[in-house]
Formats: C-alpha cells, structure tokens, sequence
C-alpha cells in the first residue's frame, strides 16, 4: 500500500499549488492512518472492550456499593469506604495478604532455585538430554489447569499415592490437603512443580554464556563452584532477574488450584485463602462487587510496587555484558 | 513493515503536526463508539419488553441438580411445550457448587434466566435486591395456584411482604444412617427424638464396636445448628438480626467437642471433606462415618452412591424444632420479558398432576399436597417410598416455619464452617470460636 501512495503524494506536492497540495496530502494521510486502525482494529477493540474499559469500569466501581445484582445504573458512590473496610474492617483480608505473601516468598525462590539446578543438568550435552528437557517442561504445558489441581489433591490427601508411597518406608502420612497447616504447603510444592517455564528460560540464557570466559577461568585456576559464582551467576543475572519479576507476579496471583483444594472457599479454616480467591469469593460468593474491585485495584498498584522495587534493585546486582563491553 | 516503504513515504513537512489531530479525533470517534454500542443494546433490549408473549416464546430456564434431576424437568417441560407448541424452553443446568456464582454472574452480563432454581440461603440476597419477580398479584389472580399447598410452605417463600418464590417441593432436615453397618454389628438404629447425649452416646458405641466414626460432627453446618438452636427456644435469626448469642454458639461447640473426645465422631481433616455441600463427598457413603446430616429428600441421590442400605431418622432433640422447608424454589426474574409464560409453567410444574407425576421427589415432596397424596400412592422406587414415608411421618411433627435467612447469610454459613473448624482442629477453644463467629456475623449482615 505505502508503495502506491507514497509516489503520488510525492508527485502532487510540488511547489505549484500549495494549498491544494496539503489538502490533498492531508486526505490521502487520513486515509492511510485510517487504513492503519482498520488494520489495527481487531487488536483495538479487544483492548478497549478487554481491558480498557472494564479496568476504567472496575475503578469506577471500587467506589461503589455494586453487588452484581442491581444494575449498574442503582449503584451508590461511597466513596472511599470499601479501601477503608479493606485496610481497617476486614481482618480476613489481612489474613489473605499474609497467606499470599507467605505463599509467594516460599514458592518463588524455591521455583527458580529449581529450575536452574535443572537447567544446568540439562544443559551439557549428553546423549538423550533433548527428551528429559521436554520431560521437564512437560508439567508446565499443563499449566495452571483444573485437571492438574484435582489430580494433586487425589495424590495428596489420606488415602493419596503420595501417603501410599511413603508407607512404603514404613511412614504413616498426613492428610495434606486437608490439614490447615500443609494445605498451603501442598499448593506451594505444586508450583515449585511446575518450573518448566522459567527453566527453559534459564537454559537459553546458559546458552548464551561465552565458552572462553569459563576456558579462562579455568586457566587461572578457579573450580566448578568459583566458575558458577564468578562466570555462570553474573552472566545469567539479566535471566535471573527476568524469571524473578515474571515467577513473582505469577505467584501473587495463583488462584486456580487454591480454588480447586478448597471447593472455592480458601479452606481449610482460611488456610488457601490466597488474594485472587478472597476476592472471588467476596465479588461472586458474598455479592459485594465493589469490595471485591477495590481489591483487585490495591493488588494491582501492590503488584506495581514490588515489581518497580524490584527494577530499582536490580542495577546493584544485574550485569548486562553487552553494554560493558561497549564502553 | 515493506522494505521500499521506508524509503520513499519519507515525512513530508506538514504531516507531523497534522496527524496526532487526526489521531486523536479518531480515537475520540472510536470511544465514543465503543461506549455507545452498549447503550444502543440495551436499549434495544429494553424495547423488546413492550412485545408481549404473542407469538412463539423461548423461556430461559436454569436449575442446578444431577443428571437425574435434569432428565426429569426436561421431560416436564417437553410437557409443556406439548401443551403450548408456541413455548419452547432453553434449559441450562449444572452441579450446586458454583451455581449461585454462576447466577450472579448471568444476572450481571445482562443475560439471566427468565426462570431459575433458588433455595431459601439465597432468596432474600436476591428478592431483597429486586432481582426475583413479586409473584403476589399472580397468586391473588389465581394464576399462580398455591391453595393446595401447606400455608408454611408457600409463606417460606415470602421476603419482605413479597412472594420472592414458589416452593418447588418441601423436605426437612435428615439424620442418614448406614443401616447395613449396623446390623452387621447388631447395634440398635437411631430413632426420631433421641437426645443430643444419647445421639452423641449412641455413636460412641457404634465407633467403638464397627471401628467407623459414629456420626459426623454437624457443627459446621447451620441446619444441624439451626434445628438445635430452635431446640433451645432460639432461632437462626430474628428479624434483621442474628437470633443466638455467644454463649450459644459455645454450648453447641462445646458439645461436639465433647464429642469429639469420646471418639464418636471422625478426625478433624475427615470431618473436613463431609463439610463439602457436595453429596458424594458425604461421609455416609464414603464409608468414613456411619451418620450424616443432610435433607431428607437427598435420600435417593445418596442411595446412588453406596452399596449399603440407608435409613433416615429426623435431627435429635425435639422433632418440633423441624419445619416444612421449602427444598428450593423457582423464581421469576423481574425483568423478563416472558413473565405471564414463566408463572404459568411454575403453576404447571407444581399444579399439573401429569407434570408433578413425572417430577416424583426428586426436588422433595410435591408441593401440592392433592398431588403429594396420588405420588406417595404410586411410588414404585424404594428410595423414593423410604423418603415420602419419612418425610410424612416428620410432618405430622413439624413446628412453625421460622423466617427465611437474611442477606448475608451466604457469609453467616460460611463463617460458621470457618469458626467450627477452629475448634475442630483445635485451634481455637469453643468460646474463642464462637466469639470469632459473632464478630464475623455481625460484619456480615451488619
């Protein structure tokens, strides 16, 4: 298109008409910016009618008394009321945040932890080591699937194959999923399980390590631990930073197996009561719409935070090799 | 992204300052579309209320229910439209769990059901924010019939002075035992207006001789805790406010505590799973205790889920403290535009003697005691003669509906499994648990 319009726009704006000219030049830009929304429109109107303006509605309605029922044009504004419950008339609230933290700051280090054990077992070059890599990824295709989480409670409750197994030692198991102090512990070594994603993403990184730099630190001397802190860690901290702030969010909001344990209701005794699930169950279950998106509004601008202190953290531990060698 | 575009569309003068006008006048342009295209809808939407129930009519029905229960009401409502080729039904349908989200959900989109399922632990959430359609002038029109129904049944449907729902069959609190386990072991089966103590006693005997827990402790559930309270001369709730007191609370907890050390009932993660509303989580027919407490029209759906024989006794305590519940309802949403239709096939659901017929008991016993009379008369299925028997006897002793849970109550149950499971792990004492459940509750419906 740009290759038929572009040749005439050139030939009509001669020095001959100058007014003519930029009206003309105007209409056809009109109409190539014009093309470009058309061709931009699927994208547009998904993020509008998506995101946009659902989030817009949703910070409207944070302000409101909403219960889902009553149609939107009933609602009451109340101002500020539904933060001020959140931060000083719901102590279940409180206790989802600490759930959710608690959940996050476990699961997260353990998760990466793994995945770059994994990645670097995986990453010599051995015969069959293709097939384990996709053996290990294989549980993070699954995702965060319903189906995954019916199967991790059947594995571990009393009577699961995880109690079986270890009877085989002689050890009587816990009822894990439904003990309130190792539900949470039961999601969290789900998610550790599943650290397909970001170990692919270590192994690219291990990739990209230049072969010369552990030649060289060989030849001065330094052992394999010497070689991971000083060659491995610093050039693999750009990855590591990357899975960080993806893992991170990505545990705050874990909703679907914490739903699935306790049949939607953050049991037992609170004890998955994660963020996400407080606030379905506030929105959906207790019918209090406005509470439930001044949450997801203060879970955002949290989110933000951790993600922004995370960022301004980095420069002090983050080494990008390439910029270096720039200057 | 061409390679020759670069090039040649080089920027020429007087584009730069005139393109983000037009930019922003097109975003403008698209916004306003975007916001007007809702509005244009629902106006749309709106105009069709004017039309009328002339001409064909496609009724939105939503229930939830196994597949059994599905199977039944299709076939009911393929009556009607037998009746009235001009009606056709859209049914949708699903589990308990997730229903009311589901509802609500719908509700909001804009797109409800003109018909639906509710049970008395949402009806007021719902008639108390308009959403169910006043029914009363209907019933006064005699095209909604109630006459034949027990008055406490159809006034367990009243909210606020408003007919909120129509009691799609009656049923009323059920101990469910493991007849079969028992005989086995030769113990005696419990019987209607034993004491909570002896309940408590008997089940301690069945767990030391079968080696399974007795009885499954209620005190996470607020029928069980419900009927005991009306035992105690209290209620669940009195008018706006809650109808017990702390001490209350602690009494019950205390006294399955007391349970629970005597080893009558299972462990605490045990008593956990039987807390699922679900009834083939129920620890009857999972084996893991000889008693549940459910209701009583549940009988057949549990019957399907274990080999062994059930037999059904009515709570300890009083029977009195019991009442003509409706099991659930069906309701008319306010907006629809097919009111007059949806009365009449809820007037035939629970009037017609062929449609009542075909629905038996599955949604508790007919509502229409005329009707209940002719089923009770020519139930063949075991389950279903066990359940009318029993339900029969029951009534005979039934005290006075109480009032129909307040909004809020969906969070006043939840809270109740909360505080009780603090105390059944041992977490909380009884009155630590109970004060938790007051604090809660009074955020709840405050």
């Amino acid at each position: 298109m740009a290759l038929t319009t572009a040749p005439d726009r050139t030939g009509r704006a001669g020095p001959a008409g100058p007014r003519r000219t930029r009206r003309g030049a105007g209409r056809a830009r009109l109409g190539e910016g014009l093309a470009g929304y058309v061709f931009l429109s699927p994208w547009l109107i998904g993020l509008m009618g998506v995101t946009a303006i659902p989030m817009l509605l949703s910070l409207w309605l944070s302000f409101t008394d909403y219960d889902i029922l009553t149609p939107l044009a009933e609602v009451r504004w109340v101002g500020l009321a539904n933060y001020e419950r959140m931060f000083t008339g719901d102590p279940s609230y409180w206790h989802a945040v600490r759930v959710t933290l608690t959940f996050a700051l476990v699961a997260v280090p353990l998760k990466l932890a793994a995945a770059l054990g994994v990645a670097l077992l995986l990453n010599r070059a051995w015969r069959g080591v293709g097939l384990f890599r996709g053996l290990f990824y294989l549980p993070s295709l699954l995702g965060g699937s319903v189906a995954l989480a019916i199967v991790w409670v059947n594995m571990f409750n009393r009577d699961g194959a995880f109690n079986s197994f270890l009877a085989l030692f002689g050890i009587e198991g816990l009822p894990w999923v439904s003990d309130p102090d190792w539900a949470l512990e039961t999601l969290m070594v789900l998610a550790v399980w599943q650290f397909g994603a970001p170990m692919v993403i270590f192994l690219a990184g291990l990739k990209q390590v230049p072969a010369e730099l552990y030649e060289a630190a060989a030849v001065d001397g330094a052992g394999t631990w010497r070689r991971f802190r000083a060659v491995t860690l610093p050039m693999l901290s750009p990855v590591i930073f990357f899975n960080l702030v993806l893992e991170t969010i990505h545990g705050f909001q874990g909703f679907t197996a914490a739903f699935v344990l306790s049949n939607g209701t953050g049991g037992p005794v609170d004890s998955t009561l994660m963020y996400t699930l407080k606030l379905y169950i506030s929105g959906f279950t207790d019918l209090e719409m406005g509470y439930a998106s001044a949450m997801a509004w203060v879970f955002l601008v949290a989110i933000a935070l951790i993600t922004a202190v995370f960022f301004s953290t980095g420069r002090f531990w983050v080494h990008y090799s390439d910029g270096e060698e720039d200057r | 992204m061409h390679p020759a575009t670069s090039p040649t569309a080089g920027v020429p003068a007087g584009r730069n300052h005139r393109t983000p006008l037009t930019r922003r006048r097109f975003v403008r342009g698209l916004a306003a579309v975007a916001l007007a295209a809702p509005l244009a809808l629902g106006a749309a939407a709106c105009g069709g209320d004017e039309a009328g129930d002339d001409g064909p009519v496609k009724l939105s029905v939503f229930w939830w229910g196994g597949d059994a229960r599905a199977k039944l009401t299709e076939d009911a409502l393929a009556l009607y439209t037998k009746k009235h080729p001009e009606v056709t039904f859209e049914k949708t349908w699903q589990a308990n769990q997730g229903y009311f989200d589901k509802l609500a959900t719908l509700t909001a989109g804009g797109n409800p059901p003109d018909l639906f399922q509710i049970d008395d632990n949402y009806l007021a959430e719902y008639a108390g924010r308009s959403t169910t359609l006043d029914l009363t002038s209907f019933k006064d029109s005699g095209k909604l019939d109630v006459s034949k129904f027990p008055k406490s049944l159809w006034q367990y449907g009243v909210v606020d002075g408003k007919l909120a729902g129509v009691a799609a069959g009656e049923n009323t609190q059920g101990l469910v035992y493991n007849r079969t386990l028992l005989q086995k072991h030769g113990l005696p089966e419990p019987t209607t207006g034993m004491t909570w103590e002896q309940h408590i006693a008997w089940a301690e005997q069945v767990a030391k001789k079968t080696k399974v827990p007795g009885t499954q402790d209620p005190s996470a559930d607020y029928k069980a805790f419900w009927v005991w309270l009306r035992q105690q001369g209290k209620d669940l709730y009195n008018g706006t406010e809650l109808g017990f007191t702390a001490d209350d609370v602690t009494k019950w907890f205390e006294l399955w505590k007391g349970a629970r050390d005597r080893g009558a009932t299972p462990t605490p993660d045990v008593i956990h799973e039987g807390n699922a509303t679900d009834i083939t989580k129920q620890l009857v027919v999972t084996g893991k205790a000889a008693t549940s407490w459910v209701w009583a029209n549940q009988m057949p759906d549990l019957k399907k889920n274990t080999k062994d024989e059930l037999g059904v006794v009515a709570y300890p305590g009083d029977p009195s403290a019991q009442w003509a519940r409706a099991s659930m309802y069906w309701s008319v949403l306010k907006g629809s535009k097919h009111r007059d239709v949806a009365v009449d096939v809820i007037n035939f659901l629970t009037n017609d003697p062929e449609a009542v017929a075909l629905l038996g008991t599955d949604r508790g016993l007919p509502s229409n005691l005329d009707l209940r009379a002719k089923v009770s008369e020519t139930a063949t299925d075991p389950a279903m003669k066990q359940s009318i028997q029993v339900e029969s006897d029951l009534a005979q002793k039934f005290g006075e509906s109480p009032q129909v849970p307040i909004k809020g109550h969906s969070k006043v149950r939840s809270e109740l499994t909360k505080a009780a499971e603090n105390a059944q792990y041992g977490r909380a004492t009884p009155a630590q648990a109970a004060e938790q459940f007051l604090a809660a509750c009074k955020s709840a419906i405050g």
